[in-house]
Formats: C-alpha cells, sequence, structure tokens
C-alpha cells in the first residue's frame, strides 16, 4: 500500500488515532509518519474544574511515572529554586522556571492530561521571536496537516509536508 | 505614569466609575463586561511564593520603570499594597482591580499599576510576577485582546519573560501555563434562572472546558443572577483561538437566555412588571437593606430596563450601584469603619440618592 500523505513510498507504518469510541487508522511511509505522528494527542478534553483535576492527577501521577519506568519523583529537586517533586505535589504550585525544566518528565504527561496537548502554540514573546516563529509555524502546519488527514485530503497534505520539512531544513542550519 | 501620591489616588478611586460599568458595549443588555488576563513572570526570579524579599523588590521596581517610561501608561499609576490597610485593600477587589489572594497574601512588595479608566490593571507579585489585566463593558473580546497584547510586548521590550518553546509561558500554577492567558465574560440570566434552566446550560459548557462562577470570583455564591464563563485550557490553543471559542460559547448561552426573555414576555408579562415594580418600590424607599437582598432587586430592576418594561434608572447606573453598594466601598465612601447594620443603613440612602436622582434626570 502506497502512503497516504505523499502517495509515493510504500505505507510501512499504521497510526491509530482513537477520540471516544472513534478509531481511525492512518498508513503512511516512514518520513511522513515521522511528521505526522508525534504529536497525535489522544487524551480527552477535561471535563471537570481544571485545579481539581490538577489535584486529583498530581496523586495519580506517581502510579503512572512507576508504569512508564520514569525515576520516583520525590528525589527530584529543582537546581534552581530548591522546591522538590514532592513539595510541588502538596501545593501544586511551581517554584521558578527552571522546575518546568528540571520536572519535564513529570510535568509533559500531566499537561497532556490538563490540556489535551502539551505544546505551546501561541504567542511568543519578542525577545524570543525569529527562531522561535519558525517552530511555531511548524507545530501550526502539524496541526493542519493532522485535520487535513483526517478529512482524506491528501494533496493538501503532501504540500503541507512539504512545508514542514523546509521550514526543519532552515532550522537545522 | 503620572507618580500620584497614595492619598490622592485612593482619593480619586472613590470618586472615578470604571469604564466596565458604563452599559455600554455590544450585547449589554446580558453582557456587563468581558475580562482578558495574562500571567507572565520574568526569567531567573522565582516565583513570587518562593521569591526572597529582595526579588520580590527588584520585581517592583522594574514595574515602576516600565510603567514610568512608556507612553502606554501616560495616565496609569502604581499602587504599593502593603501600604494600604485591608480595609483599602478589600476596596481595590470590589473596584475589580485586583484579586482577593492578592488583597490577603502576606509578601512584600505587591503592587497594582491601573489607568484612568480602570480597564486596565497589572498586579505585580500576585500568583506570578504580573498578572495583566484589561476589563470592558459589553462583549468586547477580540478589542480587549488587541490591547492587552500591545501592552504584554510593551512590558516585555524590558523584561525577559519566563518562557519555553515547550510550554510557552510558564506560570507558578501549571493550570495557567501556555498563553497564560484566561478570558472571561460577565453575564446577567434572570430569565435561564427564572425557568430553572441555568444549571443544564452551565453544565453542559463546563464538560467541554470552561468554568463557571458568581460575581467576585473563586469560591463565593452567585449574586444577582450574575455569571462569570472562563476558560479553563490555556495549553495548545492560540490565543485567538482560545478567544473565538469563548465567544461562541457566550453566543450560545445568550441566544438560549434571550429566547428565554422572549418566552416570559409573552407568557407572563404582568408578573415580570409586577416583580420589576416591586423591586422598583423596595430599592426607592427600604431605609435598611442588605447588600443580598440589594443585589436580588437590583437584578429585578435590571431585568426591567433590558424587557423595557421601565425605563430608568439606566443600565449605567445599576452597573455603578451593584459596585458601590459592596461593604468595603460602602465604607471607603463614608470615610469610616462602619459595623454590618451601618452598612446596611448607608446602602439604602446610597440607593435611594441613586435611583431617584435617575428618575429625575428622566422627567426633565
Ligand atoms: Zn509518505
Ligand atoms: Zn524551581
Amino acid at each position: 500500500m502506497l502512503c497516504q500523505i505523499c502517495k509515493k513510498k510504500e505505507a510501512t507504518i499504521t497510526i491509530a488515532k482513537v477520540v471516544g469510541e472513534q478509531k481511525t487508522e492512518f498508513h503512511l511511509c516512514k518520513d511522513c509518519a515521522a511528521v505526522f505522528s508525534d504529536k497525535i494527542s489522544i487524551f480527552p478534553l477535561p471535563q471537570f474544574n481544571i485545579n481539581d483535576l490538577l489535584a486529583g492527577l498530581l496523586k495519580a501521577i506517581d502510579l503512572y511515572n512507576k508504569e512508564e519506568g520514569i525515576v520516583p519523583a520525590k528525589e527530584i529537586k529543582c537546581k534552581n529554586c530548591g522546591l522538590t517533586y514532592e513539595e510541588f505535589k502538596q501545593s501544586g504550585k511551581l517554584g521558578c522556571s527552571v522546575c518546568y525544566h528540571d520536572f519535564r518528565d513529570q510535568l509533559t504527561p500531566l499537561l497532556r492530561r490538563l490540556y489535551g496537548s502539551s505544546e505551546h502554540i501561541g504567542k511568543i514573546p519578542r525577545r524570543a521571536r525569529g527562531k522561535l516563529n519558525k517552530i511555531k509555524k511548524i507545530k501550526q502546519l502539524r496541526k493542519e496537516l493532522r485535520e487535513v488527514v483526517i478529512k482524506e485530503e491528501y494533496e493538501k497534505a503532501a504540500k503541507i509536508r512539504d512545508e514542514i520539512l523546509k521550514l526543519e531544513g532552515v532550522l537545522k542550519k | 505614569m503620572q507618580n500620584n501620591r497614595k492619598e490622592t489616588l485612593l482619593q480619586n478611586l472613590k470618586k472615578s466609575t470604571a469604564e466596565w460599568t458604563s452599559g455600554q458595549g455590544s450585547l449589554s443588555d446580558i453582557v456587563i463586561s468581558s475580562r482578558i488576563r495574562l500571567a507572565r513572570n520574568m526569567e531567573g526570579i522565582p516565583f513570587p511564593s518562593r521569591a526572597d524579599k529582595a526579588e520580590l523588590k527588584n520585581i517592583f521596581e522594574l514595574s515602576k520603570q516600565v510603567v514610568d517610561k512608556s507612553s502606554l501608561f501616560r495616565d496609569s499609576n502604581l499602587l504599593l499594597l502593603d501600604e494600604l490597610s485591608s480595609l483599602e485593600n478589600q476596596f481595590l477587589v470590589e473596584k475589580h482591580l485586583i484579586s482577593i489572594y492578592h488583597a490577603r497574601e502576606k509578601h512584600l512588595y505587591r503592587g497594582c499599576v491601573f489607568n484612568q479608566k480602570e480597564t486596565l490593571s497589572i498586579m505585580i507579585n500576585e500568583e506570578d510576577h504580573f498578572r495583566i489585566q484589561y476589563l470592558l463593558s459589553g462583549l468586547q473580546l477580540n478589542k480587549i485582546w488587541e490591547f492587552i497584547n500591545q501592552i504584554d510586548d510593551e512590558i516585555g521590550k524590558k523584561v525577559t519573560y519566563a518562557f519555553s518553546e515547550k510550554e510557552g509561558y510558564l506560570t507558578s500554577c501549571p493550570t495557567n501555563v501556555g498563553t497564560g492567558l484566561r478570558a472571561s465574560v460577565m453575564l446577567h440570566l434572570p430569565a435561564l434562572v427564572m425557568v430553572n434552566r441555568v444549571n443544564d446550560v452551565l453544565k453542559a459548557i463546563s464538560k467541554i472546558g470552561y468554568v463557571v462562577r458568581g460575581f467576585y470570583g473563586e469560591g463565593t455564591e452567585v449574586m444577582g443572577n450574575l455569571f462569570q464563563v472562563s476558560n479553563q485550557i490555556t495549553l495548545g490553543l492560540s490565543e485567538e483561538e482560545i478567544i473565538d471559542n469563548l465567544e461562541k460559547v457566550n453566543q450560545q448561552i445568550i441566544s438560549q437566555e434571550q429566547k428565554m426573555r422572549k418566552n416570559l414576555l409573552s407568557e407572563s408579562k404582568s408578573q415580570l412588571e409586577d416583580q420589576v415594580w416591586r423591586a422598583y418600590g423596595i430599592l426607592s424607599n427600604a431605609r435598611i437593606i442588605s447588600s443580598a437582598e440589594t443585589m436580588k432587586l437590583l437584578s429585578k430592576l435590571r431585568f426591567g430596563v433590558e424587557l423595557g418594561i421601565i425605563s430608568y434608572p439606566g443600565l449605567g447606573t445599576i452597573n455603578k450601584l451593584m459596585l458601590l453598594i459592596q461593604p468595603a466601598y460602602l465604607q471607603i465612601l463614608s470615610g469610616k469603619e462602619l459595623s454590618p447594620y451601618d452598612r446596611d443603613l448607608q446602602r439604602a440612602i446610597l440607593i435611594r440618592n441613586k435611583i431617584t436622582y435617575s428618575r429625575e434626570r428622566m422627567c426633565i
């Protein structure tokens, strides 16, 4: 079978996207899959107050980490402000911007659960624009790609994919 | 910045009325006001809850510089909340310039920047270093985003924001991370409450990622049929998407309220008229009145104005009354602390004056 996006290469990878009870399968080549798949989220939007959800998740997250083989959280400490992950779990508040870096392995699944995504696609501060604008553009294109693939508009998808690869090439230089 | 003294500022705040009470703006018969808040932090400095005195001071002084230099803040002022009494802090809460949390927090160098029209307020050293808020009357989220985006850029010229390309703007609580944007709309929904539909409608929207609160914000009971609807998702969507989605959700609630109002008017006009005129009668004659009763009756009166049953006072006067009759506001207006009983007396006088005045104006 040919890849559903580029329709050139052989499809070697099958990706399943599950939304509610509906399951959709995509057959893609290795290259298209790399661009397409890493951003698929299967987590539903929160249905309750987000603060309650956070509190509940903080309790559940240890279990998740254990299953995933992530280092036991209580040994982790922010190198900048000294906040321990244990303290974060108690208060639900982080201590500084470096906490996001030092607790990233714990926070990423948490953010996915809270938001259905762990990736910012909004505004970028003036001082960080330029490089980050390209990254943002790529993220947006990936989102568009997902949408057109679901609608089975594969020609459009191929165009978007080329654009993504081009931008990624520029970034690597 | 204007650099006024604390006493002058409080004196001005006592007399001024915020733009959001004007009763203008799109759909102002249902939408009281719209608001957007951005949470921002400075890179390299711990968030306020873990910052030391010197670091908090650093943020406060930096804010002063930003506001001092830029023409965007020409008509703005900065208050150091530590210097204010708890009554004065509460007064700023009732004015919607600061949050309850900000008023009660114990750490030093808590600040508030606000402009003349009280459309802009920046809380300094709240849960995050900067909480930028913009508030307008009616449904005007897009316009607010335009303004607040500009203000955010202006501060971003001086302050290197804590930002990661993955998680976006980094905030003290993960429930704000990403855009740091919370948009909210304050709705007056008497018809949906009257026909017992409001819980269904609000439950449905809370299932799709929105939160509904009462007049004050966190954790207080809903007064005067006022409901604040805001987004909970701050990450994974762009600012424009968040705002568009919230606007759409509100449009749906508004159209349901409009439908119910039409039904009520055609089926029970006399009962509605009776309720509205009774509310008017009590408000313009009472000698002792609590804030809960006032809010209930002002909601009825507002409903009457919205439906065209009664033509005075205007929506602006009613919005202002909802603001002025609050406990701290009343005490600041009187210039002294009042017991709850004295507040009920003062409140009745204030309402009578405002309502009679607006009626006399209508009759000329
Ligand atoms: Zn392909
Ligand atoms: Zn930290």
